[in-house]
């Protein structure tokens, strides 16, 4: 038992956090492959929303514009040598702003991109003055007002209060 | 009766109508009878209230069942069952069809809702007298009112038509929903989920109205918000099943505005039943609950808005109708309402106690609270956004899946850390050996899922972190488990905190499967001749066979494809001939670690014996259906718990009971 | 209840040794909530429903630019490079057999193209096909309909993306420069075509 203990103090706890920066190393750098035309053909029409097809990727509509737009990709990426993003922008350009599915980071769009972090932001703040705010009550020493409301509970015999006091008085 | 001045309405319009009247009248009088009873306290008056609930029940049992009659007796008079009803369409279908148009799924909607209210009124019919019960009733009758009122005028399911045109009219439902099973359960347990939040809004009214803002509502209401969540997840997962069953793509989550708006008030509910917890033991968080209750139904409302009315590009909306001011109005009276009251009860809402520490079990909770909201955030914003930048600039932009996926990976990651580590944080205060003690086998489990992963061959920063995290929680959650059945036996799998666990260990295998089958999904596009056999990620592909079909409500071409020699699986694209849509029907191989997904493209010449086939090879995937099954099982676990509702596993600290004593002055004076 | 309102005196004292309190932070929050809520109900409320099905003029990134580069065949093999059709004007239709609005518009085009005939400077027409579609069912297109202008292939589709065209019919004018002039989304009736013709021929001229 004491071994299994001791085991849980820090050696354990180094050998673990070395194993698991290991194993994320090694897995997340080793050579997946080049991209195959597939993948990026897969990846690049998922970027892209169908023109007519209410909301549906370029990926999985199968609308006949969008088995154009996935020829288009597939040409583009055989026989030139533009980029995934060279490539998106080309489609964009043809058929309009609703076919772009990742919002630009420029301009009012960029929006989408900043108000949820600005959220995290305001909900990490909200959380430390929280916190700060109930840790200075619970350093809060009885003083003699509380006793005074500790009094007057007890006098007025209202046995659930009583407790509710009693339990606050113990506590801090 | 609205809009049918000219065309003479039918018996079965006529009775539907009636029903429908009859219904919204119940619920009227329920609700103007128990605020003058409850508000004059007259007894009597009060006990006339009971039927209310149960006429209002039999108006939407009773609709529903004359629009049923009506598709399977083809009654064209309705002008309904001419836009969904066709007299080729199969019984089960044709019987489901009573969903698959707007009119209908809020006929559906209705008859949830009037059942849900005829439990309450029926489970409490004792309490009547007691007004926060009768207020919460209120509520449930002025809900369910306002959506008998929809179906009677803006979606008015019974609207009487002309003779029916045949060429033009009755082509039956949307082909996609007329070609898979899952059309019978995916709508209505999502439904019941939807609706089911109703209760616990109700009540959480109620206590606002009252001023009995305590705990007492909590207790009422913490089995039908588990019960609404449970069948929500449910729903939510099915369609995700049906999607890959379907639609032919390979995958279950699109994110498109109708998955978001169902994925809302999951968030929220998912939220509240943690931060509820907080409240029951420390009697905190009292504004933030309510809110999170108001935040879900009001999203269950804002999401049918945003499906029903058009106001969103996505393939499952319904055609624009009439419905959309009346519903984003019932969103901004929810909202106003519940604001002016949360603000009027202000004081009594402020909570006493504190929490002491960040690394406590509230603390996670409330950390979890945080995410779940900025996840909710995220998703609504991005689901309207369109529409904001439309407003201001009149251009049209898309926020798809990319964006999603990019925002949701990290918000996944962090909760998954929660969830292994909140199991084992104490109430209160935890110290650092406590943690060390407790969560040393959970991260070894996570270190070991870790290591498995990369011997299989995972790559990628991203699910590396996923597949360790998920070995962490459920290392926690497993933990949690073996402690409560050591000291318990098989009751130690009952209650909250142990049923909420397998709940746990289903999400995590979710997430896995998501993980795995999003990141290593291999994709292959074929032309193969009759007889040939192509080769693609270590599996053989013969196809035996390339046939016309022909159904009475569709042609199509069926492809055989064998596995590896083994059985042959039957892909297929059918046109639906009366509404010349094009149905993908994939084949799925299913195995415990992968499936092989078969699609049949467009360009297949039976004629010539050549295939287009498409082979997704997606790993996992399975555990998706397994996941959400244990978790429809955990809350099943969760919301009956045994006879000790604290169980001595639990660390101690005793929890203050406020539901009946009164707001006490020190910590109030502390300035909380 | 009573015991609520008792300490009241004590309550303010304490209030404002323990730094930005509720009651200061509380009606700030409620105002932010109500403000985005309210956007929220204003842009909900406002924005307009349903699929914006445009026909008639639409805007191109391609207007007043060179035409796309299209070389390709006609279904009869004969060779086609749209840069040699400078020196004319030429209207284009994209269009597939399947599509029902295509063969409402088919007559309005075969007039259009036999008026354009009579003209000494008429319009070249041509027909764009969306794939896919094969050349048996386009020609029995032409045969039941009418119609012997060159029709091309486009069986990859590449000269729909160029163009952007998502939904047939589409129709675009280019000028003899090979600049286009006009886009024209869905269905078009012969005199409409005839006057967005001549209309640019004022503006730019015959050449």
């Amino acid at each position: 038992m004491s071994r299994a203990a001791s085991l849980k103090r820090w050696p354990g706890w180094v050998l673990l956090v070395l194993v698991v920066a290991g194993f994320l190393a090694f897995g997340s750098t080793r050579d997946g492959g080049a991209r195959t035309p597939e993948e990026r053909l897969e990846e690049i029409s998922k970027q892209l929303a169908c023109p007519i097809c209410g909301g549906e990727t370029v990926y999985e509509s199968r609308n006949t514009s969008s088995a154009s737009i996935r020829s288009e990709i597939k040409a583009q990426v055989s026989t030139t040598d533009a980029s995934d993003d060279e490539i998106i922008a080309y489609v964009v350009q043809q058929f309009g702003a609703k076919t772009q599915l990742l919002p630009r980071a420029t301009g009012f769009e960029s929006l989408v991109w900043v108000l949820p972090a600005v959220a995290l932001v305001c909900a990490a703040v909200g959380l430390f003055f929280s916190f700060r705010r109930w840790q200075r009550n619970v350093d809060t020493v009885p003083d003699d007002a509380d006793r005074a409301q500790v009094e007057a509970a007890l006098a007025a015999d209202d046995a659930p209060a009583i407790d509710v006091l009693e339990n606050e008085v113990a506590e801090s | 009766m609205f809009g049918s001045v000219v065309i003479a309405e039918g018996v079965n319009g006529l009775l539907g109508h009636s029903a429908l009247i009859v219904g919204f009248a119940a619920c009227l009088f329920g609700a103007l009878g128990l605020v003058t009873a409850t508000t004059l306290r007259n007894q009597r008056l009060l006990r006339t209230v009971q039927p209310y609930g149960w006429i209002a029940l039999i108006g939407a049992v009773v609709a529903i069942a004359v629009m049923v009659k009506g598709l399977i007796t083809r009654d064209w008079s309705l002008a309904y069952v001419q836009k969904v009803g066709s007299y080729d369409t199969p019984a089960l279908f044709n019987f489901t069809a009573v969903w698959s148009a707007l009119e209908g799924s809020i006929l559906l909607w209705l008859l949830l809702l009037a059942v849900y209210t005829a439990i309450v009124m029926r489970r409490y019919r004792h309490r009547l007298a007691d007004p926060m019960v009768a207020w919460a009733l209120v509520v449930m009758f002025i809900v369910t009112g306002f959506f008998f009122f929809l179906a009677l005028g803006p979606t008015d399911a019974f609207r009487a038509a002309a003779t029916p045109d045949f060429t033009r009219c009755c082509k039956g439902p949307n082909p996609l929903l007329q070609n898979h099973v899952l059309v019978l359960f995916h709508p209505p347990i999502l439904y019941l989920g939807f609706v089911g939040f109703t209760v616990p809004f109700a009540f959480a009214i109620a206590a606002l109205v009252t001023g009995r803002v305590g705990e007492g509502w909590l207790v009422e209401t913490r089995r039908w918000a588990l019960f609404a969540w449970g069948f929500l997840t449910l729903g939510v997962i099915l369609g995700g099943w049906w999607s890959y069953e379907v639609l032919g793509w390979g995958g279950v989550w699109a994110w498109d505005p109708v998955e978001n708006a169902s994925f809302l008030p999951w968030l929220t509910g998912t939220a509240y039943i943690h931060s509820v917890m907080v409240q029951e033991r420390r009697g905190m968080l009292r504004v933030w609950n309510l809110s999170l209750l108001v935040a879900t139904f009001s999203l269950t409302i804002l999401g049918t808005f945003l499906t029903r009315s058009g106001v969103v590009n996505s393939v499952h909306a319904f055609s624009d109708s009439t419905i959309g001011p009346y519903l984003l109005g019932a969103f901004g009276v929810i909202v106003a309402v519940s604001l002016v009251l949360i603000g009027w009860r202000g004081d009594r809402l402020r909570s006493p106690g504190a929490i002491d520490s960040p690394v406590s079990r509230e603390g996670a909770f409330l950390a979890n609270n945080v995410l779940f909201t900025l996840f909710a955030f995220v998703i609504l914003l991005g689901t309207v956004f369109p529409l904001i930048v439309e407003a201001k600039d009149n251009r049209k932009i898309a926020v798809g899946s990319p964006f999603f996926d990019t925002m949701s990976q990290p918000i996944g990651l962090v909760l998954l850390f929660l969830m292994a580590v909140a199991p084992a944080l104490p109430w209160r205060k935890a110290s650092g050996e406590l943690l060390r003690d407790r969560l040393f086998w959970p991260a070894w489990c996570g270190a070991g899922a870790l290591a498995f992963a990369v011997f299989v061959g995972a790559t990628d920063f991203a699910p590396l972190m996923a597949f360790g995290l998920a070995g962490f929680a459920a290392g926690a959650a497993l933990r949690q488990l073996a402690l409560a059945t050591r000291r318990q036996g098989y009751r130690g799998l009952l209650g909250r905190t142990n049923g909420g666990m397998i709940v746990h260990l289903g999400i995590i295998l979710i997430a896995v499967a998501l993980a795995a089958s999003n990141s290593y999904t291999r994709a292959g596009e074929f032309t193969v001749n009759k007889g040939e056999t192509i080769e693609f990620a270590g599996h053989t592909f013969t196809l035996v066979g390339l046939t016309d079909f022909k159904t009475v409500r569709a042609v199509g071409i069926k492809a055989e494809i064998s596995i590896d020699g083994g059985q042959a699986y039957a892909p297929a694209i059918s046109k639906y001939t009366a509404n010349g849509m094009d149905i993908a029907t994939p084949s799925v191989k299913t195995g415990f670690t992968k499936d092989i997904y078969l699609t049949l493209e467009n360009g297949s010449k039976p004629s010539t014996g050549e295939a287009k086939i498409k082979v997704f090879i997606k790993p996992m995937v399975v555990w998706l259906w397994v996941g959400g099954l244990m978790c429809a099982f955990g809350t099943l676990l969760a919301a009956f718990p045994g006879r000790n509702r604290r169980k001595p596993t639990d660390p101690v600290s005793a929890a203050i009971d406020l539901s009946d004593a009164p707001p006490e002055p020190t910590k109030e004076a502390a300035g909380v | 209840m009573s015991d609520v309102e008792r300490p009241a005196v004590a309550d303010v004292d304490r209030r404002s040794a323990v730094g930005p309190s509720r009651r200061r932070i509380a009606p700030i929050i409620a105002l932010v909530v109500a403000a985005v809520l309210g956007g929220l109900f204003w842009v909900l409320a406002t924005s307009k429903s349903g699929v914006d099905d445009k026909t008639g003029l639409v805007a191109s990134p391609l207007i007043d630019r060179p035409a796309p580069a299209v070389r390709s065949t006609t279904i009869d093999d004969q060779p086609f490079d749209l840069a040699r059709r400078k020196g004319s004007w030429v209207v284009v239709n994209f269009f597939n057999s399947r599509c029902v609005p295509c063969k409402a518009e088919h007559p309005e085009l075969l007039k259009f193209v036999q008026q354009q005939a009579t003209f000494p400077e008429g319009a070249e027409f041509y027909s764009f096909v969306q794939p896919p579609n094969s050349d048996a069912d386009i020609r029995s297109f032409f045969a039941e309909r009418g119609g012997n202008w060159p029709v091309i292939r486009d069986d990859d589709g590449r000269i729909n993306v160029a163009f952007g065209v998502a939904q047939v019919p589409e129709t675009f004018i280019i000028d003899p420069d090979g600049v286009v002039r006009v886009r024209w989304a869905g269905v078009v009736d012969a005199v409409t075509l005839s006057q967005l013709v001549q209309q640019q021929r004022d503006l730019y001229g015959v050449r």
